[in-house]
């Protein structure tokens, strides 16, 4: 039997390309503060840099990534009925106090892991020194509250993952999102993009730290294998119908040729970076951390852009453009420039120094 | 007046003196009643689609969206229309596409804000007050059946024109069908139409597989026609070659 379609509904995207900057920069920033982490706790004193950076990246990203998801609801005002009417069957609600959680907790531990040096900086006599000392609170180190501040934000950190990859995950409806990987392949890929991230600030803010670098590298390297491995973990349960869901979701897109060009695509940007961590000399590294951010990103807009263009009772595929306009390229460029913008009114803010661990053993800046 | 029409203002006459009678008999045995039997609700409303009678002229579709003022390019109900070849012969299919209004509809779960549910007669409605058009009801919707509202930018559905029927009225899609392809009803009268078409146990339903039990049946369609069309595709596609 051959059948053509003569006449349907084409549905529009309606998860829009906010939805992908919202996944791309909350996964990057429970990722860079979980990148963050070893240095401030206290126990690997040679990736001081990674860690400033990482903090700095995790809270920039943390602020800018809820704005997007706020100019999804069309009408931003709307979001106070998350918290006035809430349906905890779903895990879009669980989400919506699972964000402030995380931010609070996020801007606390930022707080305080970078306490000791506020303090100096507010002694220094700069022209923010007033500044300074008056949001370092005090002069002495606030362990507990660090401690604390970390042990909440770890939590929220892991219910920012769960969440954002298990609302995606359990939509039936939609082949490609549901399979059991899916929340597995979404944190991958956030260290991915936050390793990346890393990276490029480390070259772009001038620090060209090598310490920052190779620890960055680590960071990508074991994030890329992970990909991979459950990227082909994924193919092989699909392809030899071991898993039912994931086999679903092959059938779903095997037969679409702009979709093998896709899967190529991302091979390609997830393969790419590994390449380069290889032969590119460490001063170049960073080339592979841009190349690691788009394949965070890429992925991202290939499950969400990608799995609404797959009609789910018509045939073929619906076509979809790139609008100009606040819902598709100006609302991308719009969350990059707030991005930007909040990184050069964060990073000033910071002192400059390498910071020093409020607990733990005494730091030693490098020479 | 159509199998449909009478078969539902017949429904309404019957409940109305049943009803009537209920609360006469109530009066008298309240302190009889089983309290450990949950009261019944009174409609569940359904429809059957018969595609053989579908013609495929979007009557349907132009009637309800001028009854729903539905905004341009969006659709609450449309007609696929497929040509299907199959030994040599070809025949075009019709297969009216709405919400299946389902017993265990995947849509509700989902809404962060309890803005979409069912109303005791089964019908799945939105609460524009309340939503929020987060979309994720959209995704959750295996049958393509809901959208964003252009115009409120809030979910929007059919809503089995529950104002319509709440009045005594046909929803307008099978008030305005030519063919009486669209019939609906009442399941929880067993002398409905609706009623009688689905025990007979021929009717299907889209995506079975799913769990949704939907309350849209169909009767005398392809059982591969009831998932995702596997066929070739002649909706706008720009850069496509031409091959017809």
């Amino acid at each position: 039997m051959s059948v053509i379609e003569v006449v349907n509904v084409s549905r529009e995207v309606t998860w829009l390309p906010w939805a992908v900057q919202y996944f791309f920069l909350i996964g990057i920033s429970v990722a860079c503060f979980f990148m963050s982490l070893p240095y401030y706790l206290g126990r690997a004193q040679d990736s001081a840099s990674l860690a400033r950076t990482a903090l700095i990246a995790a809270v920039v990203c943390g602020v800018v990534a809820p704005v997007a998801l706020l100019a999804d609801l069309h009408q931003p005002g709307r979001f106070w009925r998350f918290y006035t009417n809430p349906n905890l069957s779903s895990w879009m609600a669980w989400g919506a106090f699972f964000i402030p959680g995380y931010l609070v907790g996020l801007l606390v531990y930022a707080w305080a892991a970078l306490k000791p040096d506020l303090a100096v900086a507010g002694q220094s006599g700069g022209p923010l020194a007033r500044w300074h000392a008056i949001i370092s609170l005090g002069d002495s180190p606030a362990p507990v509250v660090l401690k604390a501040s970390a042990v909440f934000t770890v939590l929220m950190g892991f219910l920012i993952l769960l969440y954002t990859g298990m609302e995606v995950m359990v939509v039936r409806a939609r082949p490609l999102w549901n399979t059991p990987l899916l929340p597995l392949q979404f944190a991958a890929t956030a260290f991915v993009g936050a390793a990346g991230l890393v990276m490029v600030l480390d070259r772009f803010m001038g620090n060209r730290d090598v310490g920052t670098v190779r620890a960055a590298s680590q960071w990508l390297l074991w994030s890329l294998v992970a990909t991979i491995v459950f990227g082909s973990l994924w193919y092989a349960t699909g392809l030899s119908g071991l898993v039912r869901t994931h086999a679903e979701a092959l059938a779903s897109v095997a037969q679409l040729s702009s979709w093998k060009l896709t899967a190529l695509w991302l091979a390609a940007s997830v393969l790419l970076p590994l390449v380069l961590l290889w032969i590119v000399p460490s001063q170049h590294t960073w080339l592979g951390g841009v190349l690691a951010l788009h394949a965070a990103w890429m992925f991202r807009w290939t499950v969400f852009i990608g799995g609404q263009s797959l009609p789910k009772t018509g045939a073929g595929e619906y076509a979809y453009h790139l609008p100009l306009g606040h819902d598709g390229l100006l609302g991308i460029a719009g969350t990059a420039g707030l991005w930007i913008a909040t990184l050069i009114i964060v990073t000033p803010l910071i002192p400059s120094r390498s910071p020093k661990p409020a607990i733990g053993p005494t730091f030693v800046p490098a020479a | 007046m159509s199998d449909s029409r009478r078969n539902f203002l017949e429904t309404l006459g019957a409940l109305t003196v049943g009803a009537a009678a209920a609360v006469a008999a109530g009066a008298k045995s309240v302190s009889a009643a089983s309290p450990a039997i949950p009261p019944q609700p009174r409609h569940r409303w359904a429809m059957v689609v018969d595609v053989a009678k579908c013609i495929g002229c979007q009557a349907c579709t132009v009637s309800c969206i001028h009854e729903n003022s539905v905004p341009e390019d969006s659709f609450r109900t449309i007609v696929s229309t497929y040509e299907v070849e199959e030994g040599g012969r070809a025949a075009m299919v019709m297969l009216p596409r709405l919400c299946n209004h389902c017993a265990n509809a995947p849509c509700i779960p989902v809404c962060p804000v309890g803005a979409t549910w069912q109303q005791p007669d089964g019908i799945v409605v939105v609460d524009g007050n309340k939503c929020v058009g987060c979309a994720y009801c959209v995704q959750a919707c295996p049958y393509d059946a809901r959208f964003i509202n252009a115009t409120t930018q809030k979910a929007d559905k059919c809503t089995f024109c529950a104002h319509r029927v709440e009045a005594g009225l046909l929803p307008a899609c099978v008030e305005s069908c030519v063919g009486g392809a669209r019939i609906f009803g009442d399941l929880n009268d067993p002398e409905s139409m609706v009623s009688k078409l689905v025990s007979k146990g021929d009717a299907k339903v889209l995506k079975p597989e799913l769990g949704t039990q939907p309350h849209v049946f169909y009767l005398g369609l392809d059982e591969r026609l009831t998932g995702k069309v596997d066929g070739e595709q002649t909706l706008w596609k720009p850069l496509a070659k031409e091959t017809h």
